[in-house]
């Protein structure tokens, strides 16, 4: 990234008005639904967290500088411009403030992608330098290191070892023309390293061959999270580089929310052009093994659980039946959370929220709309299918001292496997 | 009984055991690892865990500390990871493993979870280096399980 500046950032916000950011502008008729669709909203009750107020230095940059009114305005001196003062007094709405869910877009009656619009207007913040030092910490490792955490590919290679001596299975590093290439997040390799060992079970039990890139074996995209588009394309170009050298038919997005609409959606739009191979999310891959009969399990959980559905899978990607039919297979006390599929609430750590420690006091109060999701049901589990919002999950419950275990799907549905292995760790 | 020298038989040995023991055996292996934390919480949990009488109560208050010690270490979303930190965590969450309730009837049971913590925790411990560090938990963990048996 090179200096930033006040000039940059207007700018870099100018360059995203585009003609579908005019019409948001044009046709937003302050109904305030998208307030009610908010969880930083709905949690505070601060109208500051109205998320169209959130891209309100964009709307004046579009006021001034593209409507007739804006010009008028502007040329009798009465024009609001955007300053630096700006910049400070919205950079906490627009990182702290919004997890990017999505839930605002969805709601609006006119049809405005204002979570959308939330990304795009960071985009102009991270030029103008007022974005979180852990988003920027973050974004600068992945560029750097090819991991925000700085997970490195002996550390990969560790986990593999570990996972092949647990399970006599193979988990193949560059393997030419594997079916599948699987992308890991950082915070599975470092927090929960049982998502891989999941991954290299089930593919052994459908008898399909995948592997892990040696040169882009993460999924996590910090140029999407801070908002550098130059940054975000650089880190899906080596993705793309290296699925398409293995030749492989599919790549899979890992137990990430963001990753899969970064590699899914954003990513062919970034380096202008389509993926010569397929991008999924790991459920699925799931879905499509149990819809082909090869995902055999066996049991059933009589847990009451529920499950938390990742905004950017079910809101963004329409993931919504596949965790569901997944579920069916092994869980026979299976309830929904009043709001579930496209409209559950955000865990309310996503969109970056997550690391940038500035925000922990105001996601711990956004987290009091999961919180009377789950006191309405009395789950004995939680099941979810991202690892930021697990942790996510894990503290906030621990915070409002709630004791409900957090699982990974894919995990659960590895433990139910039919496998040829003495079920002794039962 | 012969003596475990694999994680078949080990998995085996620990599926005959009852609950509470698998705890106590699941205290052993985390004692084992217990150098790559300096959380004090742990080695109150390892107490309750290693005790087979231990009621809910002391379960639930050691599950709530130990829970809270893996998520005080865990590698938080986007910070610069630190390997020997992070061994901490797998330890931790070996102890949250060791004094679950088994709420679910399906998944790992305590001493088959902490045991792969504590090699996790090893694993992390060694990562920028060559060593073996599975392999030899795994020796240590069969050993352990095998003073357990035949004690």
């Amino acid at each position: 990234m090179s200096a930033p500046s006040i000039e940059k950032g207007i700018n870099f916000i100018r360059e995203q008005i585009d003609a579908e950011v005019a019409s948001f502008f044009s046709s937003c008729v302050h109904c305030g639904i998208c307030a009610e669709a908010c969880l930083f909203y709905a949690q505070t009750g601060e109208p500051k967290y109205t998320p169209i107020n959130k891209v309100e230095p964009m709307r004046r940059i579009w006021e001034q500088e593209f409507t007739l009114w804006g010009k008028l305005k502007g040329s009798l001196g009465m024009a609001n411009k955007v300053t630096e003062k700006d910049f400070a007094e919205w950079e906490t709405l627009v990182y702290d403030g919004c997890s990017l869910c999505g839930r605002c877009s969805l709601v609006c009656p006119v049809g405005n992608d204002i979570s959308g619009m939330i990304r795009k207007i960071r985009e102009g913040f991270a030029a103008a330098g007022y974005a979180p030092e852990g988003l920027v910490g973050a974004t600068t490792r992945a560029i750097e290191i090819g991991s925000p955490m700085g997970v490195r590919l002996p550390a990969v290679q560790a986990q593999i070892g570990h996972l092949e001596k647990n399970t006599g299975l193979t988990a193949p590093l560059d393997q030419q023309g594997a079916e599948y290439m699987v992308l890991l997040s950082s915070m599975e390799i470092m927090n929960f390293p049982e998502y891989l060992e999941a991954v290299a079970r089930i593919m052994h039990q459908a008898g399909k061959s995948w592997t892990i890139s040696s040169k882009a074996f993460e999924a996590t995209n910090s140029g999407i999270q801070i908002g550098v588009s130059d940054l975000a394309r650089e880190l899906v170009q080596r993705v793309v580089d290296a699925a398409e050298d293995l030749g492989v038919k599919t790549v899979i997005s890992p137990e990430c929310g963001h990753a899969f609409t970064a590699i899914r959606f954003e990513g062919p739009n970034l380096i202008g052009r389509p993926f010569k191979f397929k991008v999924q999310h790991i459920l699925e891959v799931l879905d499509d093994l149990r819809s082909q009969g090869l995902l055999k399990t066996e049991g059933m959980e009589d847990a009451r659980l529920t499950f938390h559905d990742p905004c950017q899978l079910v809101r963004k990607g329409g993931v919504v039946e596949e965790p569901r039919n997944l579920l069916n297979m092994v869980a026979s006390n299976f309830v929904e959370m009043t709001d579930h599929g496209a409209m559950n609430w955000c865990c309310s750590a996503g969109g970056g929220v997550s690391a940038n420690e500035r925000a922990d006091e105001l996601k711990f109060t956004a987290f009091k709309q999961k919180k009377s999701q789950l006191d309405e049901l009395q789950v004995d589990t939680l099941v979810t299918a991202c690892a930021n919002c697990r942790i996510m999950l894990e503290e906030g419950l621990e915070e409002n001292e709630m004791d409900i275990p957090v699982v990974g799907l894919t995990e659960m549905l590895a433990e139910h496997l039919v496998e040829d292995r003495p079920k002794g760790d039962a | 009984m012969s003596d475990v020298s694999n994680d078949a038989q080990m998995r085996e040995a620990i599926g005959g055991l009852e609950v509470p023991l698998q705890r106590a055996l699941a205290a052993r292996f985390i004692e084992n690892v217990l150098s790559l934390t300096e959380d004090e919480r742990i080695k109150r949990v390892l107490k309750i865990a290693a005790n087979a009488d231990a009621d809910e109560d002391q379960l639930s208050s050691a599950l709530r500390s130990a829970k809270a010690a893996a998520l005080d270490a865990h590698a938080r979303c986007g910070t610069d990871g630190e390997w020997n930190d992070q061994a901490g965590y797998f330890v931790a969450r070996a102890a949250e493993a060791a004094v679950a309730p088994r709420v679910r009837s399906y998944g790992r049971g305590p001493a088959w979870q902490a045991a792969l913590n504590c090699r996790m925790a090893r694993t992390a411990q060694a990562t920028e280096t060559d060593e073996d560090a599975h392999g030899s938990e795994s020796q240590a963990q069969y050993r352990i399980l095998n003073d357990y048996l035949n004690s």
